[in-house]
């Protein structure tokens, strides 16, 4: 995968109820997408949003954390493999297809 | 199998509330995730990259066809459409919410079935033998003895905060182990002493994980009656002196290597000494009731089925011919077989089923063996008890769901932990290395002559996959953010216990697959017969001829 | 403060006095180990008295034990167990009658399994509503295994 130099970074969590991955928006509060992350600086400039959701949002979000991206031509994009999973997904097939042919012969 | 009386029904139900109440305070944040984490790990319930992941018991790997469907309904109501068999004989789901968490385990009480202590620091689900009750090299069948030691073990309230999980095998074979007890905590082998009476040698001190080690003898031979007593022993001396400074040390396999076993097992008899008590031997009458479920079933009185087998393995057809040959297990009982259904088919990630794959076995579970299937460490499931007149048509209908691959304990038949794809632990994917090895060696008269082969692959050094006891073990490792994959040879879970030894620097993910086909190459041609199966060449010749044919830069010799 | 004992909030009776703070004239106090080893004739003959010791501690390092009112084991964290063990050794190896108290890091989701291993008074995280809390003890009603209050397991009382 493309492994770039970090240029920015962002917070991201799961959320509590679905567990699915979250990104701070500007405005506060959570989304799914990753395009729509707040952007900051460098690491040091996450950790008090990272703190803040830890003491308040526990009933939204889960284990808040920054990690960095590379923002770029293609927006933005993690830098590491572990957060490009958890970007787009699994990169493996996540339900067996049916066959199409499970009617038992009689 | 054991049926849940009014106790065992009501245990499992107020835990359900229970787990209800909490994770009504979590949402409502009354309780923080940390003070979370250990209440919903001890039901099982781990956040993982993308979703929360549930692990469900299946008690040492037995399921009626009623739990199937029941797995089956739930993986299509609040997940994805399919479920995952793990190493540890459980299954699991990647995609429930945490909100619909309370429902199905609502839904699994229903069937007898829970998610109890499937994680955390405390006693998890005890496995064994697949095979176990059927084998032909049984001494005694270890069920019952893991159903007692799970109802000891739930919710046993002095040790629900262990320093770090516990994990418990039992077998019953002694000549050949299928539950790799000398790689538990505790291990149990039923074993007959001088006398002739049947007991347990009871090891301890085995695991994977970080620092591999082989368990050892803690008592070589214990009276059936006294198992639990020496069981909360042994777990009260390591709730009170493992370690619990550092989260890598923690495991009682470092405090045995840190006493050494002369001094574990005099503390562990210490222990026991003072605190047996009559209570806690196990009267006979328990022992007699749980036995009971466990009765052999009523099996009809066939012939030995010996030479329709041998027929079937020469069918015309040659799918079904292979798949006789390959997959099935002899059975005790004359006329009947055990049937391995593999769940490693090419293009799958090994170990998932599909809701209709998982109703459909359960339909074929009551067709064809009496009602029951196995889990096995290998993810694979087995239906038990299938009349060897009825393999053709268990084998139709197997191949009409696409879980008729005869592969089983061959190479494509390698088991994976989900690795970075799935799991917040992980530093290289796993799943997409076993589907490319699967697709490299999908030719069945090659899987034959290769033989029995063991391949298992961790993402991390966590070791779910198994990787230090298989003839070939794959280890994904993050190289300065790379996935990179290092390679190991010679290692086995079984009486012959060994842990794989690394052949040398890891290999990029682009050359892995190669390097195994290479060690593959290298062993068809050092064997001295057909007979000599992957891992007896490499104890003969050691781990030199397939280190220089891995590393070596030529193609691997073509086709 | 309030604390629960035997499943009710009550106020505590007890009082716990730092290493070096002045003793007061009577009473009940808490003390901890070390003290207690240093001053536990002129303790023992003045007050009600109780011990707090660290989860690396055990029942044998508590020197005339039975002459104590209360046993006060401290959870460093909660998923430190240990307590329960030394819980029970007091209880059932060394027949210990007093009151034996949980203090440190204990939530509420600790407490059933905490009585069940012979503690019947608790000190919960501040913060927390111990109305909540003394819910659940109700719980989970039937062991699998032994419990301080009925030694039988279940497969006794089937």
């Amino acid at each position: 995968m493309q492994h770039k130099g970090a240029t920015h970074w962002i917070v991201t969590a799961n959320f509590t109820a679905s567990g699915a991955v979250a990104y701070l928006r500007e405005d506060g509060s959570w989304g799914q997408k990753l395009a729509e992350s707040r952007l900051f600086a460098d690491e040091e400039a996450t950790k008090p949003l990272v703190a803040l959701a830890q003491k308040t949002q526990q009933f939204t979000v889960s284990d808040p954390y920054g990690i960095d991206v590379h923002v770029g031509e293609s927006g933005i994009e993690p830098v590491t493999k572990r957060e490009s999973i958890r970007a787009l997904g699994p990169t493996t097939p996540i339900r067996r297809p049916d066959s199409g042919r499970e009617r038992l012969p009689v | 199998m054991y049926k849940y009386d009014a106790y065992d029904t009501r245990i499992i139900r107020e835990r359900a509330a229970q787990f209800r109440g909490q994770v009504e305070r979590r949402l409502s944040g009354e309780i923080t995730e940390d003070e979370f984490k250990p209440l919903r790990l001890q039901n099982g319930l781990y956040m993982q990259l993308h979703a929360y992941m549930l692990r469900v018991a299946v008690p040492y790997g037995l399921l009626s066809s009623k739990q199937l469907r029941k797995l089956a309904h739930v993986a299509r109501t609040y997940d994805k459409g399919y479920a995952h068999v793990t190493t540890r004989q459980n299954f699991q789901y990647n995609w429930p919410s945490l909100e619909d968490v309370p429902k199905i385990l609502d839904e699994l009480a229903d069937v007898e079935m829970h998610a109890v202590q499937t994680s955390g620091n405390c006693v998890r689900n005890v496995t064994s033998d697949p095979f176990a009750g059927i084998a032909q090299d049984e001494l005694e069948d270890p069920r019952p003895w893991a159903e007692i030691m799970r109802q000891w073990s739930t919710f046993h309230p002095e040790f629900a905060a262990l320093p770090r999980k516990f994990k418990i095998a039992i077998t019953g074979a002694p000549g050949e182990d299928r539950a790799a007890v000398k790689f538990h905590d505790i291990g149990v082998r039923i074993v007959k002493n001088a006398a002739g009476e049947v007991g347990f040698e009871i090891l301890a001190g085995g695991g994977m994980g970080r620092t591999p080690i082989i368990g050892q003898v803690v008592r070589e031979f214990l009276p059936k009656e006294q198992l639990l007593g020496y069981l909360e022993a042994i777990l009260r001396v390591y709730n009170l002196s493992g370690r619990r400074d550092n989260k890598y040390k923690a495991r009682i396999k470092i405090l045995v290597t840190a006493l050494g076993i002369e001094e574990f097992r005099r503390l562990v008899e210490e222990e026991f000494a003072a605190s047996y008590t009559p209570d806690l031997e196990l009267p006979v009458g328990e022992i007699e009731r749980v036995k009971a479920f466990f009765l052999p079933p009523a099996y009809e009185s066939l012939p030995d089925g010996a030479s329709q087998l041998a027929a079937f393995k020469l069918a015309p057809e040659r799918r079904f011919g292979q798949w006789v040959t390959n997959n099935t297990v002899a059975h005790k009982v004359p006329g009947y077989a055990a049937a391995v259904i593999s769940i490693k088919t090419k293009g799958i990630p090994p170990g998932d089923v599909s809701d209709t794959q998982l109703d459909a076995l359960a339909d074929l579970a009551d067709r064809f063996s009496m009602g029951l299937a196995t889990t096995t460490h290998t993810q694979n499931l087995v239906l038990p008890d299938v009349k060897i007149s009825e393999l053709p048509q268990l084998f139709a209908a197997l191949e009409n769901l696409d879980l008729a691959e005869a592969n089983y304990g061959k190479l494509t038949d390698l088991i994976t932990c989900p690795g970075l794809d799935y799991c917040a632990l992980a530093n290289a994917r796993s799943i997409p290395l076993s589907l490319e090895i699967s697709e490299r060696f999908d030719r069945i008269d090659y899987l034959n002559d290769i033989g029995d082969i063991a391949i298992k692959i961790s993402g991390c050094i966590n070791a779910c996959g198994h990787h230090h006891v298989g003839h070939i073990g794959i280890l994904g490792i993050d190289k300065k953010g790379v996935e990179a994959y290092q390679l190991q040879l010679g290692g086995s879970p079984g009486n012959d216990a060994s842990i794989g030894k690394i052949l040398g620097p890891a290999f990029a993910e682009d050359e892995i697959v190669d390097a195994v086909e290479k060690v593959i190459v290298k062993y068809l041609e050092l064997r001295d017969s057909a007979e000599e199966t992957f891992l007896q060449t490499v104890r003969r010749v050691g781990l030199e001829p397939f280190k220089q044919a891995a590393y070596e830069k030529a193609p691997a010799a073509a086709e | 403060m309030q604390i629960i004992r035997k499943r009710a909030i009550v106020e505590d009776d007890f009082v716990h006095i730092e290493d070096g703070a002045e003793l007061p004239s009577g009473g009940k106090i808490i003390v901890t180990l070390a003290r207690y080893l240093v001053e536990k004739d002129s303790l023992l003959a003045a007050f009600t008295l109780g011990v707090r010791i660290q989860s690396d501690k055990l029942p044998k390092d508590i020197p005339e034990l039975h002459r104590l009112a209360l046993v006060a084991i401290e959870f460093p964290r909660f998923t430190d167990g240990r307590g329960y063990s030394i819980a029970k050794l007091l209880r059932q190896r060394e027949k210990f009658t007093g009151e034996i108290r949980a203090v440190g890091w204990v939530l509420r989701d600790n407490l059933l399994f905490m009585e069940r291993c012979g503690v019947d008074a608790f000190e919960v995280q501040p913060g927390k509503p111990l109305e909540s809390a003394v819910q659940a003890f109700a719980e989970l009603e039937v062991p699998y295994q032994a419990t301080v209050q009925d030694p039988r397991p279940l497969y006794r009382r089937r």
